[in-house]
């Protein structure tokens, strides 16, 4: 890679990373985004289990759907507020005027997002795992995989609309819209190869799936950035 | 419902929706041409 | 920082007396030849054409369910491209195209939606299932109608059509992902009888009216395009007149 090229990288994953810091930071200091999320998630597990009735077996047959509804809803209510420090306090100018591109910037946000998501599923898989007696220790490995690459796709484009939408009226209603029809299919690759794992699968069965997956995270890994400055500028 | 009942509904629903909505259409070109020409009549009076 | 100014004039808007106030000669011609073509594709399709060996007579409910949500994706392609070309040129012309075509697709995708559902009904016995096919149809019309919100929350028609043109070009994309998925995760639905590797499989005399009724929709959708695009036309004058008064004064 020639110098020029080498430092146009370093530089980019230099001002992506300074933007990811800040994000965490101040969510380490106020913990409000990641407690919130934590006591969503807690909160539709244990509904579920009220909604769906005692009976154990089908509880067991849901359990993959119910495990990525909590993390999907978790991961929505943290994407909603990820342009919200920017939106009240009229930092979006400020972001405009940090030097470099808005590449990224998406990337930073993004990169946050995915780290509060991922963290937040963490947590989450435990407490799954005991309230609804599945063992879930001995398919770590490939449950982490689909999460990731699920938790990748809908971050992705959720950074993306949740930028769009944060000036929009009734954004909370919008940026749901707006995304579960989107991201379709990273929900429906990400339950059914957690429904085959879970099962006892091996990862080679839910092959189409995962490429699926990557697909998808590949796709708009690559078109996100590149739209992502159309919705910044004013 | 016979089978017919059920090919009319849907070319009835078909129809209407699209008529229905080159009618809206219509209406809404007028209005905004009353409206055009209401700001452009509006000339030399000066900003409202 | 600034090499991105957006026009504040549109030429197609301003040029002309009273360009705009009728349907010109070609959106007449093509409304009134619409109008000829689906009538000789519904009298062809329900008169004409023998019944269904399998599915009796409810099968010509496809003689407008099918080019009816084939004319949605050519909309929504259309949707797709000026979308691009209207980030890249800032050309509002584009973006008028944009949301004239998104809306008719709309309008054609419930079309498809309701026909679907009602064939059905006269098939199955239920008003809805969640097979391949109408689970796709639900979804497509959920993310342009998602769209035509999207506009019209914006907090000005700029940033909407801004917004907009993102979401299209992220929707449309999105849509094979979904084909897959859909697909890989149910199918009720008959498998496709047109778009198979080997042809069509459907008797051929049926692709007649099938054909006509696609040929005179793509005609509706232009003349109804050409006419919401005149409407973008005038609202774009009267904003740009409010404009000039409000720098008048």
């Amino acid at each position: 890679m020639s110098a020029q090229a080498e430092g146009m990288v370093v530089g980019l994953l230099r001002r992506t990373w300074a933007m990811t810091w800040k994000d965490v930071t101040v969510e380490l200091r106020a913990r409000e985004r990641i407690n919130a999320m934590l006591f969503f998630a807690a909160l539709v597990l244990f509904i579920f289990n009220f909604a769906l009735g005692p009976d154990r077996e089908k509880l067991r047959e849901v359990a993959p759907g119910l495990l990525w509804l909590a993390f999907l809803f978790t991961g929505m209510l943290g994407l909603g507020r990820s342009f919200q420090a920017e939106r009240e306090n009229e930092c979006f100018e400020e972001l405009l005027l940090t030097p470099g591109d808005r590449e990224s910037i998406f990337f930073g946000k993004l990169a946050g997002n995915v780290l509060f998501m991922v963290t937040a599923e963490a947590l989450i898989l435990p407490l799954f795992g005991i309230l609804y007696n599945l063992d879930i220790w001995a398919y770590l490995p490939s449950l982490a995989l689909v999460a990731f690459l699920g938790t990748l796709g809908f971050s992705t484009l959720g950074t993306l609309l949740a930028a769009m939408t944060a000036h929009l009226r009734a954004r909370e209603v919008m940026l749901p819209l707006l995304l579960f029809p989107l991201t379709v299919p990273v929900i429906l690759g990400s339950v059914r190869a957690t429904e085959v794992i879970l099962a006892g699968g091996r990862l080679g069965e839910v092959g189409h799936w995962l490429k699926l997956l990557a697909g998808f995270d590949l796709i708009f890994l690559v078109v996100s950035p590149l739209v992502f400055e159309f919705v910044l500028e004013e | 419902m016979g089978s017919w009942g059920f090919i009319g509904l849907a070319y009835g629903v078909g129809s209407v929706a699209l008529l229905l909505y080159l009618i809206l259409l219509k209406r809404r070109l007028r209005d905004a041409r009353d409206e055009l020409a209401a700001l452009e009549g509006d000339g030399g009076r000066g900003s409202r | 920082m600034g090499e991105r100014t957006v026009a504040a004039s549109v030429p197609w808007a301003s040029e002309g007396g009273r360009a705009g106030a009728r349907p010109s000669l070609a959106a007449k011609a093509l409304g009134a030849a619409a109008v000829v073509v689906l009538a000789t594709g519904l009298y062809l399709g329900l008169a004409v054409v023998p019944p269904d060996a399998v599915q009796g007579e409810v099968q010509r409910i496809m003689y407008l369910h099918v080019p009816s949500i084939v004319t949605a994706y050519l909309a929504f392609f259309v949707v797709f491209c000026s979308s691009i070309l209207y980030l890249w040129k800032r050309d509002l012309r584009f973006d008028a195209v944009a949301v004239s075509s998104a809306e008719i697709g709309v309008v054609l995708t419930g079309i498809t939606l309701a026909t679907g559902s009602i064939w059905g009904k006269s098939t199955w016995g239920v008003w809805w299932t969640w097979d391949a096919r109408l689970t796709l149809t639900a979804i497509l019309f959920t993310i342009y109608v998602g769209y035509l919100m999207l506009r019209a929350f914006a907090e000005e028609p700029q940033a909407g059509a801004r917004y907009g043109a993102v979401l299209a070009i992220i929707g449309f994309l999105d849509i094979p992902l979904n084909h897959l998925a859909v697909q890989w995760w149910r199918t009720l639905h008959q498998p496709s009888s047109i778009l198979r590797p080997g042809g069509p499989s459907v008797a051929s005399v049926m692709l007649v009216p099938l054909a006509i009724n696609f040929a005179g929709l793509i005609l509706l959708y232009t003349y109804l395009l050409l006419e919401r695009i005149r409407l973008e036309r005038i609202r774009h004058r009267a904003a740009e007149t409010r404009l000039k008064r409000g720098r008048r004064g």
